[in-house]
């Protein structure tokens, strides 16, 4: 106890004010305290789990890029369970896309929680190196990996790993749909639209809401139109609540027929033309 | 005996039609008071006919089903239905097909189906027939008597014996029956009047009298021919062959006791079987044909060595065998779909039939032609591989079989046989272990081994098992192939591996590993060396410290150094490292001693090097 309040009194200048402050946003870290970064790194190298963690905390806190090579110094040593776990979190945290590598061999660790965390933070911490690592992931034996890596993948834009999500998508890793919707382009985005019906559409669902709501000239507006007149045939509560969903989040830059086509759906009216 | 034999015969004769007519019992059939002739008696029978052309039995294959009999000639050119239920398993005697039916003995044309003749069954089952080309030779039993009757080509009664001791299985030649009993004699019987005019003693089980191509034999576990040395028999010194010692799946039986009556049901059994014939060689010496034999196990039929039982070639079957017969070279066997397969003694296709129908049980009897040779086949480890691709996995039995007769080959093939085994989701755990063990000691097959170790577990891909790095670490490390080094290293770092195979390929990587592999063995130490959680990965670990100290130079000190130091590591790993820091340091010192004191320094460092290959 004594040995941690002193990493903290070493380590962090003005730390009430910084142990009062809200946590730091997790893609944009606020430096609310800066760090001595020396003792930091000592703390870090200490082999002292509770120093280690502490310091880990108060990187988190600060908010600190500068932190960052430290942490991954310290991925790149190991160090056990309860700590990785941190330092995985710490790194996402930080968002520093130079900390991927240090990651990155993480989401293939034998521990399901230590992998799942490294996978989370890559999506964080962003870049070519962390794609890859999610890409891999897409190819592991754990089905939350999987998920957090499609995830992931999403969120990163990965176009290139969307024929592999067409291929988990049906083998029960649902978080595809969302990253397919996401990225898809033109005929990739019509193939996914064609599964509505042959797949769950508790599964679809996720990918079919970012695809109504993209702007750009990579999903047809033609295409989504036909998406919407196939929701409205549908005819569920579950198909409705989309439609009433993406209207409410329409950007003001789509195209204003999508639009008026998910107003239309949603008071029964066909919007493919060849019907009244 | 002589008096029961006595009052026996009396009994039978009141059965029999046309017993007093020709000529009854006169001779001593089956006396027990019988005195050891030393071969005397048999010897003068087998030189009366000795002479005489052999007759063998008829080719055709007999199949049984629920409505009767379906048979096919085995040169395919005559079919036949006999449609009225068995009740025993029919007999190929001569020309005949003999076999029970209701309260009948029926005997049918062996080429056309049609009857010949047939007699009441007196309330005993079948226990046997053979034919002379003339006259045929039948026991008739039960659990408590036994009857011998010697029928003519029409159907006649000729010579006939009762007896209240079990008789075997008979055969005949030139007019005489040969009939084992009381396990160790065989009578040779006149036909016509039921005489015995002579007896074989042997010292071996002997419950059948068999017609292999015209030759006669005696036997059960073994067979005696009846030759110039039959006389012989009682001092072991007749023309005998016999089967090698056999460790089989099911525990195959060649010759069935001939002192209980067969059915025309199948059991387990029926599909369990040896199929062996006995040839003349070249010196006159008795053999088994062609140098082979073959052993059924449901449908899987395994051609065997006849000097040592050694496996020589293997087929599985597309249904189960439920009856055959070895020829003077190859095979026939039925499956229960009602198809029959001619083999060559190599195991080959030499022919196919179907009988039309699916079968329970079959007979068939090759005659004296050897099946057609099939020409050029795979080798056996090709074969036990494709029998093993093809067996459902309820036939673990012969799987274990095969496996252990795959890890006795030395070709190449084994090894990717091997590898394909021990990723195969098809096979029981205990024996993808074996095939792992087996793996772990192949000496050859290495591009196999290294083309296996570039998959890994893919989810997207469909790989959904890893290949066995475990085994495959170890059989590298021993040839000391050094290309494997990289690949090993991926698999370290690749969790769809267990930590034992991990283990492996960390000790692998202590013999083969280069500077190249430097990160991968580093990368692991790190991710595991305070999160080794059970013994097999503490010892990847260690093995990993022991791998980056060799190929890691100073940098590889520091980071094993330094964990060394660091109360985080994992305390078994932890207590390993100090000693592999030390002996790391003494081979570092030891070359340059040897610059100094000469070769013995150097000699010890280059033991701690993989074999030169080119990388």
């Amino acid at each position: 106890m004594f040995e941690k309040l002193a990493v903290i009194g070493c380590c962090l200048v003005g730390s009430t004010l910084a142990i009062a402050a809200p946590a730091a946003h997790a893609d944009k870290p606020a430096a609310h305290a800066s760090l001595n970064l020396d003792s930091t790194k000592k703390a870090l190298e200490s082999g002292d789990e509770t120093r280690t963690l502490s310091a880990l905390d108060q990187i988190e806190l600060s908010g600190d890029r500068k932190a960052a090579p430290l942490v991954d110094a310290l991925l790149n040593r190991g160090a056990n369970s309860k700590i990785l776990l941190r330092a995985l979190g710490v790194a996402g945290a930080l968002g520093q896309e130079s900390s991927s590598a240090a990651l990155a061999p993480y989401v293939k660790h034998r521990a399901p929680d230590v992998r799942r965390a490294a996978a989370q933070s890559l999506t964080r911490t962003k870049g070519p190196v962390a794609v890859q690592a999610l890409r891999q992931a897409l190819r592991a034996g754990d089905p939350a990996l999987r998920g957090t890596a499609a995830d992931g993948l999403g969120a990163l834009g990965a176009k290139d790993a969307v024929p592999d999500l067409f291929v988990v998508l049906p083998k029960e890793v649902p978080e595809a749909a969302g990253a397919i919707g996401t990225l898809c382009s033109n005929e990739d985005c019509k193939k996914f639209v064609a599964l509505l019906g042959k797949l769950p559409f508790d599964v679809m669902q996720s990918g079919f809401l970012p695809l109504l709501l993209r702007t750009n000239q990579e999903v047809p507006d033609t295409l989504k139109i036909q998406l919407i007149e196939e929701l409205r045939r549908l005819a569920t509560a579950k198909a409705n609540e989309l439609l009433s969903t993406a209207l409410a989040a329409f950007p003001a830059t789509g195209n204003p027929k999508v639009k008026a086509a998910m107003d239309a759906a949603l008071h029964g009216h066909s919007v493919s033309g060849d019907e009244p | 005996m002589s008096r029961v034999l006595r009052l026996a015969r009396a009994g039978a004769c009141s059965l029999l039609a046309g017993c007093g007519a020709a000529g009854g019992n006169s001779g001593s059939s089956f006396a027990t008071t019988w005195q050891n002739d030393n071969g005397q008696s048999i010897a003068n029978v087998e030189q009366r006919l000795r002479a005489l052309p052999l007759v063998a039995n008829a080719r055709v294959v007999v199949g049984v089903n629920e409505t009767g009999l379906v048979a096919v000639t085995l040169d395919g050119k005559a079919h036949w239905t006999h449609a009225v239920p068995a009740t025993s398993l029919p007999v190929i005697a001569g020309n005949l097909v003999v076999v029970a039916e209701a309260d009948q003995i029926v005997a049918l044309d062996a080429n056309t189906g049609q009857k010949i003749w047939s007699i009441g069954n007196r309330g005993l089952g079948l226990r046997g027939a053979g034919n002379d080309g003339t006259s045929t030779a039948l026991v008739l039993a039960d659990s408590r008597k036994s009857l011998f009757l010697a029928i003519s080509p029409t159907g006649a009664t000729l010579g006939s014996a009762r007896t209240d001791t079990p008789l075997g299985v008979p055969a005949a030649r030139g007019g005489v029956a040969f009939v084992p009993w009381s396990n160790q004699y065989v009578s040779a019987l006149d036909m016509n009047s039921g005489d015995e005019t002579g007896r074989l003693l042997t010292r071996e089980q002997v419950s059948r009298a068999l017609n292999f191509g015209g030759h006669l034999y005696f036997g059960e576990r073994g067979l005696v021919r009846l030759d110039q040395k039959v006389r012989f028999a009682s001092t072991n010194q007749a023309s005998h062959i016999g089967l090698p010692k056999l460790e089989l799946p099911g525990k195959p039986g060649w010759i069935d006791s001939g002192y209980e009556n067969s059915t025309s049901d199948a059991d387990a059994r029926t599909k369990i079987r040896i199929y062996a014939a006995p040839a003349e060689t070249l010196t006159g010496g008795v053999t088994l044909g062609a140098g082979t034999f073959a052993a059924s196990y449901f449908r899987v039929l395994f051609g065997l060595d006849a000097k040592n039982g050694a496996l020589t070639w293997v087929r599985s079957m597309p249904a189960d065998i439920v009856g055959g017969a070895a020829a003077a070279a190859g095979f026939v066997v039925c499956d229960s779909a009602g198809k029959v397969w001619s083999l060559d003694s190599a195991g080959n296709d030499s022919g196919s039939l179907d009988l039309g129908s699916k079968i329970r049980r079959c007979v068939t009897d090759t005659g004296a032609e050897p099946m057609a040779e099939a020409g050029a086949h795979n080798s056996l480890a090709t074969q036990i591989g494709q029998a093993l691709d093809q067996l459902e996995p309820d036939m673990a039995e012969a799987e274990r079989y095969l496996v252990s007769e795959l890890g006795k080959q030395s070709e190449p093939q084994v090894t990717k046989i091997l590898i394909d085994l021990s990723s195969s989701p098809r096979i029981s755990p205990e024996l993808r272990s074996e095939a792992r063990r087996l793996l772990a000691q192949r000496t050859n097959g290495s591009e196999y081994m290294l083309a296996a170790l570039e998959r890994h577990y893919d989810f997207v891909s469909g790989v959904l098992l890893p290949p066995p790095v475990g085994p495959l670490a170890d059989a590298l490390a021993a040839s000391g192939e050094v290309r494997a080094a990289p690949l090993l290293a991926k698999h370290l770092n690749d969790p769809a591996n267990s930590a034992d195979d991990v283990a492996h390929a960390a000790r692998a990587l202590v013999k083969l590993a280069s500077k190249d592999e430097y990160e991968d063995l580093r990368t692991f130490f790190a991710l595991y060396r305070a999160t080794a959680d059970d013994e097999a990965l503490v010892a990847a670990v260690v093995a990993s410290a022991e791998a980056l100290l060799r190929v890691g130079g100073e940098a590889g000190r520091t980071v094993i150094d330094r964990a060394a130091h660091d109360p985080l590591t994992q305390n078994d790993v932890r207590r390993a490292l100090p000693d592999l820091l030390i002996k790391a340091q003494n081979l570092q010192t030891a070359p340059a001693a040897a610059t100094t004191s000469g070769a013995p320094a150097a000699a010890a460092a280059a033991q701690n090097e993989p074999k030169a290959s080119a990388r």
